[in-house]
Order: C-alpha cells, then structure tokens, then sequence
C-alpha cells in the first residue's frame, strides 16, 4: 500500500492572487491525511514562498502559469511547483540566508523565501533548467505514533 | 485615520498619546504587499511617535510581509525611533524566530 501515489494537480495563473488557493487545497489534503495544525501551518508557508518565486521572477510577461502537483502517500506529502519561466538562478539570486549572525544595518531585504522552505519541510529539491522553468519539490513526512507492521 | 480594506488582509490605524499603532488582520502576503506599503510609507517617517503593529488579529504573513517589516525595522533603526510588534500569534512568532527578524524587535 505504501507504494500508492495520489495524485492532484493545480493549473493557476502566476499572479500573487492565487497563491491563496494553493495554501487552501493544501490545507484541505494536508488534514485529510492527518497532519496537525502546527504541520499544516508550516507547509503553508513553505508552498506559498515556492509560489511566489514562481509568481516574481519566472515570467516577464503576464499570462504565465503554474502547476502545482500535490502527491499523496500513506507516508507523507510532496508538494511539486514548476513553472515553465525564464528560468534563471532564483537561488542563488536570491540566497537563503537567515537574520540571525547579522546586524539590522547589514541585512537585505529578500531572500528569506528559501530560507524558510528549507527550515518548514523535510525535504526541499530545486531543479532549474535553463529555458524550461523551475520546479521546486517539498516534502513532510506524517509523523506516525506507531509503526504499522 | 488611515484605513485600508480587503477581504483577506486588513489595516487600522490608531493614534494616542505618541503612540501609532496598525492593527492587522487577515493574511499579509504577497498579493497584499502594496496595500501593506501604503498604509505604513505615511507613518513610518514620523520620528516624533512610537510605531506600533498589533497583529492579533493576523492568521499568515510570508517572506514578503517579513521582508516589509525589515525594511521598516532598517528605516526606523536609521532615525533612532521605535517600531514593534505587540500580540504577535504563536504561528507567526515562529516565523520571526526561525528568520532572525525576532531579535530586531526587543528593544
């Protein structure tokens, strides 16, 4: 059974306003298969902070589209977003750098966006293809109060 | 008074005694940066008062909202005035916490 994969797909456009309907079919799926509150918060932002890479920096014209792909196991939640955009280096662009060892007069705006994703999920993989857009993969495992035989 | 309204993101302003506080409400994300902008731009430069965000009645912010307050924090910083956070939900104080934003509001 653990190798069954439901799958749910989003098609919306890449515009801020639709981030929100991310974080709501994610709450959804995500309580449907038992994750607590405190989970769902987290991956809540994790998503919405791929999204809005997405929804700045792939597309310079509007009419672009993202795809996020919602993937179910018994063991836990992949939450897949690609655009197909420029595609350029948005982590390395960006960085992924926290606050903490800096001073207020050395901090830059921006850039927190990775950082919280990488600090929300289990697993965070980026995949930049030059020409084909971006696609970032986030993972939560369910916590399991006991171990099934 | 300076009021702005959404259905998902909302802001009020109360002035008294040196003391400016922005009530929030709602999600502060990034399709309501700009209206978050616009409320504080006008009040951010006013050395003369405290400026304060109460945000108990906030349920998300993201990067964007945080990248704000920032940026407020650093404006704020520069001409020796105070900015802080009161209320701040245990979801969103996480946050603050794990990006390092939190130590630039205790003073």
């Amino acid at each position: 059974m653990n190798s069954d994969v439901q799958r749910v797909t989003l098609n919306l456009p890449a515009s801020a306003e639709y981030v929100d309907i991310v974080r709501l079919n994610l709450y959804g799926i995500a309580s449907k298969m038992g994750f607590s509150y405190e989970e769902i918060e987290d991956m809540k932002v994790a998503v919405s902070e791929a999204c809005n890479n997405s929804v700045l920096y792939a597309y310079s014209q509007e009419g672009g589209m993202v795809e996020v792909l919602f993937q179910v196991t018994s063991e836990s939640l992949s939450i897949t977003v690609r655009d197909e955009g420029e595609s350029f280096d948005s982590v390395g662009a960006v960085g992924n750098r926290s606050l903490h060892d800096k001073d207020l007069s050395e901090v830059q705006i921006g850039g927190l966006g990775f950082y919280l994703m990488e600090a929300l999920m289990d697993e965070v993989s980026v995949t930049n293809q030059a020409g084909k857009g971006t696609e970032v993969m986030l993972t939560k495992r369910l916590a399991r109060s006991e171990e099934r035989v | 008074m300076n009021t702005k309204t959404n259905d998902k993101f909302n802001a009020k302003t109360q002035m008294s005694e040196g003391v400016c506080t922005v009530f929030l409400s709602g999600e502060l994300d990034l399709s309501v940066a700009p209206d978050f902008r616009l409320v504080m731009e006008p009040l951010v430069g006013n050395s003369e008062v405290d400026l304060i965000v109460n945000m108990k009645d906030m349920t998300y912010i993201d990067s964007t909202g945080i990248g704000i307050l920032l940026s407020i924090l650093k404006a704020r910083h520069g001409m020796e005035a105070r900015f802080a956070v009161e209320e701040v939900p245990p979801q969103i104080q996480k946050l603050f916490d794990m990006t390092g934003i939190a130590k630039f509001f205790q003073s």
